[in-house]
């Protein structure tokens, strides 16, 4: 429920509703949208990055806080890990989200050994707060082309090209695996695929189901991994170092079993890394709409072990995260939101920018609103801007957010705030890790024998991420890297070391550099800041 | 340490005063408990932190979420996850007509009695009717409200015949995917990139220069759909 100081700032909203209906809020132009993010976008802000001083990435530009992390010695002693494995596997799947669980499924299905190791309950993970929907061009009116120059253009061109073509691509053979096994994406009447618009896409294009896409997709691939008993599954056991043999190659993972508080090492013909982002790194402080492992531990795993990063400069902020209530703040609210037409409007009751710009563009203007003056400020002491959600009932006729968004409606109503007649204030939340481990088109790293997907990867959605394209991006490399892997099962992985971290650490102590940090962070401090 | 108000209340069977206005799961954090299980999306949609809980004055124990439920004067909570459920197994695609095998995949579901303990739904799916549509054969109409299901297993640890409606949905949620034929959209543009209909284009991308390349993708774009 909203206190009195906020209903009455809502009452404005109410009073503009009828004149917004009618204003047409012109589109940036290249030049207006670049000059907006350098002054407002997060990733613009020089004090917040610096330059790496060790590892393949020398010399590139990070978050302070993935540099801290980088930058450090573990408290992860190695002399206490046991170098005799406790299991022998073809494949090792670190991490049980939608790429986690898509790699050990069809590595499973080349009739591979498979261990898939995850830091929480299987499926626990980004994949099921994927509301909006998954992109795959389908539509007459669209075609993988227009999908391609869609996605390279949001994410400013600094995506490769490879790499976007091979997801393009396989998008519609991944949909038509996914029905195969039993996901149900939303039908129009004709039977074809329902598809929605997204912010900066040239055609519809986005699949969903309902507003629980990822979710309802994770469901059935966690039924589907019963089936098949040479996959292994370890819950609660996160890894905490990759291993290497004598060649450098990948061969393996200490696990940390959370429960016995005990080492387990795993050798591996190839290891799938698949442990998604890191917006529970709160990277500047911003909330994040993120799951409560998502603490970026491939990036410290793989960088020590001498993976190539990339991008790992540039980071998502989901427009729309929750506000108020104080408990809910960080949580995403669906872009679907935006694309059917909702408003967002200042503490005056004005619109500031057109709703349908790409993610970091909206974001950065909400961020210019309020530090303009135009936000509104809750008793918690946080900013934002209205949401006004109740404007789509009036274009798209009454019930349509009971209907179209009854997960929505219902995390709102248990908080006895109605998105039918209250708009929902929000503020731009800490939501993709747009960079990330560079792969090729089979999900390989630089290191041999390691692969990434899903999040964890990067290369492919340049400095900008389009709505709908991580959510297919795991299914598409999460197949790849799995096959891929699964491929090297003849291999002699030889004995697992410690070699890369040893060699890391040395280039640590020549740089003088003593600190030591927890790293992987495994799970995020809890810090209650109501406190 | 900050001028919030304390409430008291009763965690895990202990009692105990924390600041007011946080949830079940930061209760349990700030009071020491090193809580992993049974966390996970802290957004109200993984199902992950079920929590059953007797409100102060209250007669009747309710359901809920952990990362949802915000602790108040002489609530009474512990958390309630993983409850033990079970899972049939079966194979999709060895079968002409799942609905109809419901009956054989899940046989209890024929034992439920309508009791309506199920309907505790966190996101207020009513279970119960759900089951009694599954039972009396109307598969569409018991899956409609699955998609809603997170599968936290509240509904199977209330319910008196040990039935889980949670897996009893899925089986639902699953089989009715199949029984559409493929998309008639999806099923064109497969044969679209089957047949290379995009090849001389791709080429065309690959052998283009950074301007190039920005060039095309405009054009691509603003092609009328």
């Amino acid at each position: 429920m909203y206190p009195e100081d906020l209903c009455r700032l809502i009452e404005r909203v109410d009073a503009t509703r009828a004149e917004r209906l009618k204003q047409d809020v012109p589109r940036l132009t290249e030049a207006e949208q670049a000059d907006l993010l350098k002054k407002y976008h997060p990733d613009y802000k020089d004090c917040a990055f610096r330059t790496l001083r060790v590892g393949p990435n020398k010399g590139e530009r990070t978050t302070h806080e993935i540099a801290d992390l980088l930058e450090s010695f573990g408290d992860l002693d190695h002399s206490k890990v046991p170098l005799t494995p406790a299991f022998d596997t073809d494949v090792l799947v670190l991490g049980g989200g939608g790429a986690g669980v898509t790699a050990a499924l069809f590595a499973g299905q080349t009739g591979a050994r498979v261990l898939l190791a995850t830091k929480l309950r299987l499926g626990n993970s980004n994949t099921i707060m994927a509301l909006g929907g998954m992109q795959a061009s389908v539509d007459r009116a669209d075609s993988p082309l227009r999908h391609f120059a869609d996605t390279l253009s949001a994410g400013k061109f600094a995506g490769r090209q490879e790499l976007v073509r091979t997801m393009v691509e396989d998008a519609p053979e991944v949909v038509k695996w996914l029905l195969d096994t039993g996901v149900n994406f939303d039908r129009d009447s004709s039977g074809n695929l329902a598809l929605k618009k997204g912010g900066g896409l040239s055609a519809a294009r986005i699949l969903s189901i309902g507003d629980h896409t990822g979710l309802n997709i994770m469901k059935v691939l966690k039924d589907e991994l019963r089936r098949d008993d040479k996959i292994e599954i370890s819950e609660f056991t996160p890894a905490v170092e990759l291993t290497t043999n004598e060649r450098g190659q990948c061969n393996g993972a200490v696990l940390f079993d959370l429960g016995r508080r005990r080492f387990i090492t795993v050798r591996a013909k190839a290891v799938v890394l698949a442990t998604g982002g890191s917006g529970r790194l709160h990277f500047q402080g911003f909330p994040t709409s993120n799951n409560f492992g998502a603490t970026g531990d491939a990036i410290v795993l793989a960088y020590r072990a001498g993976a190539r990063v990339e991008g790992l400069d540039s980071f998502q902020y989901h427009p729309t995260g929750v506000m108020f209530p104080d408990h809910m703040v960080g949580i995403l609210v669906t872009e679907a939101i935006r694309s059917l037409g909702a408003h967002l409007v200042n503490v005056r009751g004005e619109r500031f920018v057109n709703e349908l710009e790409t993610r970091d563009a909206v974001a950065a203007a909400i961020i210019r609103e309020c530090e303009r003056g135009g936000g509104v400020t809750t008793a918690g002491g946080r900013t934002g801007v209205w949401l006004d959600i109740p404007v789509l009932e009036q274009i798209h006729g009454a019930g349509v957010l009971r209907q179209r968004f009854r997960a929505l409606f219902r995390q709102f109503m248990r908080v006895s705030i109605n998105i039918v007649r209250r708009p929902l204030l929000i503020y731009p939340t800490l939501h993709y890790q747009n960079g990330g481990i560079l792969i090729d088109v089979n999900g390989e790293t630089s290191v041999p024998g390691l692969f990434v997907a899903g999040e964890a990867a990067g290369g492919l959605h340049g400095r900008n991420r389009a709505m709908g394209n991580s959510l297919l991006d795991i299914f598409v490399f999460g197949r790849r890297a799995g096959v891929a892997a699964a491929l090297r099962r003849g291999e002699n992985p030889g004995a697992v070391g410690f070699g890369h971290v040893h060699d890391y650490y040395e280039r640590l102590r020549a740089l003088r550099i003593s600190s030591i940090s927890k790293s992987p962070t495994l799970f995020p401090d809890f810090i209650v800041d109501k406190l | 340490m900050s001028d919030k108000k304390l409430i008291t209340m009763e965690l895990e069977g202990r009692k105990i005063r924390v600041p007011e206005g946080l949830t079940v799961i930061e209760a349990l954090w700030d009071t020491g408990h090193d809580v992993k299980r049974g966390i996970g999306c802290l957004s109200g949609l993984c199902g992950a932190c079920t929590v059953a809980y007797l409100e102060k004055g209250a007669g009747k124990v309710r359901f809920g979420l952990g990362c949802q439920v915000v602790v108040t004067e002489g609530l009474n909570v512990i958390m309630l996850p993983y409850f033990p459920s079970r899972v049939a197994a079966y194979r999709l695609e060895e079968m002409d007509d799942p609905y109809s095998r419901l009956p054989e995949v899940y046989p209890e579901v024929t034992g439920c009695t309508g009791c309506r303990a199920c309907n505790v739904c966190p996101e207020w799916i009513n279970v119960a009717e759900m089951m009694k549509k599954a039972r009396e054969g109307d598969c569409a109409g018991a899956t409609e409200p699955v998609m809603d299901c997170h599968m936290c297993g509240l509904c199977a640890s209330r319910c008196p015949q040990s039935i889980a409606p949670h897996y009893v949905g899925l089986y639902l949620q699953r089989a009715s995917a199949r029984r559409y034929p493929i998309p008639p959209n999806l099923e064109e543009r497969l044969a679209q990139i089957r047949d290379g209909v995009y090849r001389a284009k791709w080429d065309e991308a690959d052998a283009l220069d950074e301007e190039g390349l920005k060039e095309f993708c405009r054009r691509v774009r603003e092609e009328p759909a």
